[in-house]
């Protein structure tokens, strides 16, 4: 008989790395690059911080795998920086996160990519990442080699400096050396990343090179910082049994009904009183919840799960916004005309959902008879492969472009100098993979996307309409100087009339004619001053959104003046045993938590 | 809805074609001069502008119009129309005769000595064609007397006892005996209207065979040595030779025409109507280009059943036959001929074949005694003297 034994989580990813998106050298280049430049703009974000980000990719020369280059990548950021000791947990430890489950709309989630890249770097060429990294209370950087420990899924330090960083106040450098290969351009191309990237984070500034095309500079376009919504309480109806379960177990022996109050979202003493019609005991109410049995678990599970609840918050999902987008579509190239547009959060399976759709026409790329140049986002993430299988490809093919003035093929995508921009934003987006490169779809998602498209496609139908008709008037202009001379003078000829009568024939004619091209301008005319009427309403509401923002802040400032006698007077009487139960559910989580970013 | 014209037309010589046509450019010029938009109308060729009398015996249009308003859109067309209008009526003037294909190659050649005339140049031939169409319809003139004709097709003619006389452009007379022609055919020009008939001795009938090959081989047997006859081929669609040569012999014989073709919608609604009673698509044209007397020899459905003729189903795969039975459908609807009372057995046999979706040609006559070659022409003198016809 076989021996059974027990691989680490390191052992299994090094051993399955293609399922985190390195599964080809090209891949992994791009895949290496994704995950340094999320957990560097996650951190930013967390912590306030406008992101700088430069990026360096180059050649060395062969790579140590047959049709490989030996790559280095380097990526800076302007972030809070890692604590030394946290500094082999981010890049060495598989799983170890700050964000695991947390529900929250970062970009990172499962702490798995910045390993997996060390790993790679390690397997292929047989060093892992150096790392630079220094904090506000550092006077000098810390600098070192991490490896993975494959066996232990543990982060080994090699080489550790302390090396002085002058120019930068706190910061993190990381330096890849992989095998890998250079695809610049198409879905799956490095640049094609790093303009998506640019287009979703209208806040950051980016500095790159690639290879041996020249240094590119995106300053930023917005001064405003995202804040990550915080996490909201999970909904009960998002939940399996075992994860009911184990979510009792941050509550200690607290009794079921506060258990259900507190732990949840969306459950209040109305839903309680549901719960009991659809089967919980009352009695079980009051039992704390160190007292409750599996089997009586269950139960009540079962009933949670029959009871009709409202729809999660949708307070959890974050936009870019319709501002930023329009800002930082101009960033591409040359804008011809475009059309944004950013749906309010919606629940979709359960899960709170953005749509954010960005329509534009360049100037200088692409081709009328070409496909439109899709670009896909998840939680603000460029996704580059398996394009055809993803529920936003899948969404566009199913609108009718055709109606809004594009040219489309059934089932496919429609066609023209277009770039479409489409995001989705939730702290729960369903992958297909964990290499998270295709959102799954579901029949709520695809409505919802559609909905988007079609409310962008009307805003840009606008825009083709106006083409359409100046067109129009530049045609009938062109006719009326071709075919009138010919028919006056075929008339004339036939009928042998004078040359004075000729000339007051084309006199005539232009005046007839002439009219018709003055109706044509009228349309014209009529055309552009709906696009006006639009633009003018896009900046009312952008002024209106402005207007609203102000007042919640100023009302929050007031609320913060006034509220530290509140909070004294309802904290103190009630809550303190609570606090310190709080306090031990949170070391116990905290020591099973990892800190690192991603 | 349309309702029937009152008048008829007459025939239009040479100069009164160039007077209406000069007067019509007078009309759209003086327009232009005071800024207002000429307008061109032309009778509306098309089923929902026919009518159909079977008194009259013809399709004959209807009231309504086709208007083609001086605008931007249609600027191109009438600078294209006053094109070859003009080119026309140089033709009718000098008498010199073109195919719409000719038409179409000097259009391209006086396009291309003049450089102003460029935008009017003709990428196709159909683009020329629509234009020479709308001519004739608005001057409700055969093309024929704008000396535009069509390539002769159809209407190969083998009699013992007719002659015919043609007027020569130079007044000077042709004589054809077609009885010393032996078994070559005479084939009648697509205008048919210059000729003049005379029964040499007593001419019994007309058969017209929808099929060329069929009448010949009808002729090699020797079927015009026995009988006193015209048989002649119609070679499918009856061309506008064809139409006006059965109209003559109807009207200056005065003998009995039979036609006798395949038992299928085609032939019904496409063929037979065209030669009976012309079609939507020249409504100004039929009432010389249609024999209304003529009639429906065979074959007819109860054929099958009498003479154990093959037939086949029309199956899934034989896309034209399909089609040609959905617009029976529509045809039995909207066609004024076969609405007509007068033509109800003729309806009926379309239904037939709506409802069995068979179709038996002409040809299965020689399956009926394959060892006797005389059989085909046995079983048509048959239903001539049996009155089998409708």
């Amino acid at each position: 008989m076989s021996k059974i034994t027990s691989s680490s989580t390191a052992e299994y990813f090094a051993k399955n790395l293609q399922q985190v998106g390195f599964s080809s050298p090209t891949k992994a280049v791009l895949t290496t690059l994704k995950e340094s430049v999320d957990n560097a703009l996650d951190a930013c974000e967390e912590n306030g911080i406008l992101p700088e980000i430069s990026i360096n990719i180059e050649k060395l020369g062969k790579g140590g795998e047959k049709n490989t280059d030996l790559v280095k990548i380097v990526i800076e950021d302007n972030g809070p920086g890692l604590k030394p000791e946290d500094v082999p947990r981010v890049f060495g430890e598989y799983l170890a996160s700050s964000k695991f489950g947390r529900g929250q709309c970062s970009r990172g989630q499962q702490g798995i990519g910045i390993s997996a890249a060390t790993t790679w770097a390690q397997l292929t060429n047989a060093a892992g990442v150096k790392v630079r990294s220094k904090t506000a209370s550092m006077r000098k950087a810390v600098e070192m080699q991490v490896d993975v420990d494959i066996k232990g899924n543990k982060g080994i330090i090699k080489k550790k400096d302390s090396v002085d960083w002058k120019d930068k106040k706190h910061g993190v450098k990381i330096e890849f050396k992989i095998d890998g290969r250079l695809q610049l351009n198409g879905d799956g191309g490095l640049l094609t990343y790093l303009e998506g990237t640019s287009l979703v984070n209208p806040h950051l500034n980016l500095n790159y090179k690639v290879h041996d095309k020249d240094p590119v500079s995106i300053a930023r376009v917005s001064e405003h910082v995202p804040r990550v919504p915080a996490a909201t309480l999970p909904h009960p109806h998002t939940m399996k049994l075992g994860e009911f379960m184990t979510h009792t177990l941050l509550y200690g022996k607290i009794p079921l009904k506060k258990f259900l109050k507190t732990a949840f979202s969306r459950v209040t003493d109305t839903s309680i009183n549901d719960f009991v019609k659809c089967g919980l005991k009352k009695a079980w109410l009051n039992t704390p919840l160190s007292k409750i049995t599996e089997v009586q678990f269950k139960s009540i599970f079962q009933a949670i799960q029959e009871a009709e609840l409202p729809n999660p918050s949708t307070k959890s999902v974050l936009t870019v916004g319709e501002d930023g987008l329009a800002k930082s579509i101009a960033r591409l190239g040359e804008v011809d005309f475009f059309s944004v547009v950013t749906r309010k959060p919606k629940i979709c399976d359960f899960k709170p959902v953005v749509v954010e759709v960005a329509i534009a026409r360049f100037l200088n790329r692409g081709r009328e008879d070409d496909s439109i140049q899709l670009l896909r986002f998840a939680n603000r993430v460029p996704l580059q492969f398996d394009k055809s299988a993803c529920a936003i490809t899948r969404a566009v093919e199913s609108v009718n472009w055709k109606s809004y003035g594009l040219s489309q093929s059934k089932n496919s995508l429609p066609q023209g100098p277009y770039v479409f921009a489409i995001s989705v934003t939730s702290p729960f987006i369903k992958f297909k993979n964990a290499s998270k490169e295709t959102i799954d779809s579901s029949n709520d998602l695809t409505e919802e996307l559609r909905l988007a498209m079609m409310q962008a496609g009307q805003k840009l139908s606008r825009h083709i309409k106006r083409e359409a008709k100046a067109a129009d008037l530049e045609r009938k202009k062109a006719h009326i100087e071709k075919f009138g001379p010919i028919l006056v003078e075929g008339l004339a000829l036939i009928t042998g009339a004078s040359d004075a009568r000729k000339k007051r024939a084309t006199q005539g004619l232009d005046k007839i004619l002439g009219r018709d091209a003055d109706s044509a301008e009228n349309e014209l005319a009529a055309a552009e001053a709906k696009l006006e009427k639009q633009k003018e309403r896009q900046a009312q509401k952008a002024a209106q959104r402005a207007q609203k923002k102000a007042k919640t802040a100023t009302k929050k400032k007031t609320a913060r003046k006034a509220a530290p006698v509140k909070k004294k007077a309802v904290k103190k009487a009630p809550a303190k045993k609570k606090t310190v139960k709080k306090k031990v559910v949170k070391k116990k989580t905290a020591k099973k938590k990892a800190t690192k970013r991603r | 809805m349309a309702t029937r014209k009152t008048t008829t037309r007459k025939k239009q010589s040479g100069t009164e074609i160039t007077k209406k046509a000069k007067l019509l450019c007078e009309t759209m010029l003086k327009d232009l001069e005071q800024a207002n938009r000429p307008v061109l109308h032309a009778v509306k060729c098309s089923l929902d502008n026919a009518f159909y009398d079977s008194k009259v015996g013809y399709l004959t249009p209807g009231d309504k119009i086709v208007r083609s308003e001086l605008n931007v859109s249609s600027v191109q067309k009438l600078a294209r129309t006053v094109f070859l209008l003009d080119i026309l009526l140089n033709n009718v003037d000098t008498g010199a005769v073109n195919t719409k294909r000719e038409l179409y190659y000097m259009a391209k050649g006086l396009v291309k000595s003049d450089k102003n005339l460029k935008p009017i140049d003709f990428d196709e031939q159909s683009e020329s064609d629509s234009i020479i169409d709308f001519i004739t319809d608005m001057l409700e003139v055969y093309r024929e007397e704008v000396n535009c004709f069509a390539n002769d097709r159809g209407g190969q003619t083998y009699s013992k006892q007719l002659e015919v006389t043609e007027t020569l452009p130079d007044g000077s007379k042709a004589v054809i005996d077609l009885g010393s022609l032996g078994t070559t055919p005479f084939q009648p020009k697509n205008k048919p209207q210059a000729l003049k008939l005379r029964a040499k001795k007593k001419i019994d009938f007309c058969l017209v065979v929808e099929s060329e090959g069929t009448a010949n081989t009808l002729v090699s047997n020797g079927f015009t040595q026995r009988n006193k006859c015209i048989l002649m081929g119609a070679q499918g669609v009856p061309s506008n030779g064809v139409r006006g040569w059965c109209k003559l012999i109807q009207d200056q014989l005065k003998v009995p025409i039979y036609f006798f073709g395949d038992l299928d919608a085609y032939t019904m609604q496409n063929i037979f109507r065209t030669l009976k009673a012309g079609s939507a698509a020249s409504l100004i044209r039929n009432s010389d280009f249609s024999a209304p007397d003529v009639k429906f020899l065979g074959v007819l459905p109860e054929d099958i059943k009498k003479y154990d003729l093959n037939y086949y189903e029309v199956k899934d795969k034989d896309a034209s036959e399909l089609r040609a039975l959905k617009k029976a459908k529509d045809v039995l609807n909207n066609d004024p001929f076969f609405k007509d009372k007068k033509n109800k057995k003729l309806a009926d046999i379309l239904r037939f074949l709506i409802k069995n979706k068979i179709r038996c040609e002409q040809q299965a006559l020689f399956s009926v005694n394959p060892k006797d070659p005389l059989m085909p022409e046995k079983i048509i003198l048959k239903k001539i003297k049996e009155k089998s016809y409708i």
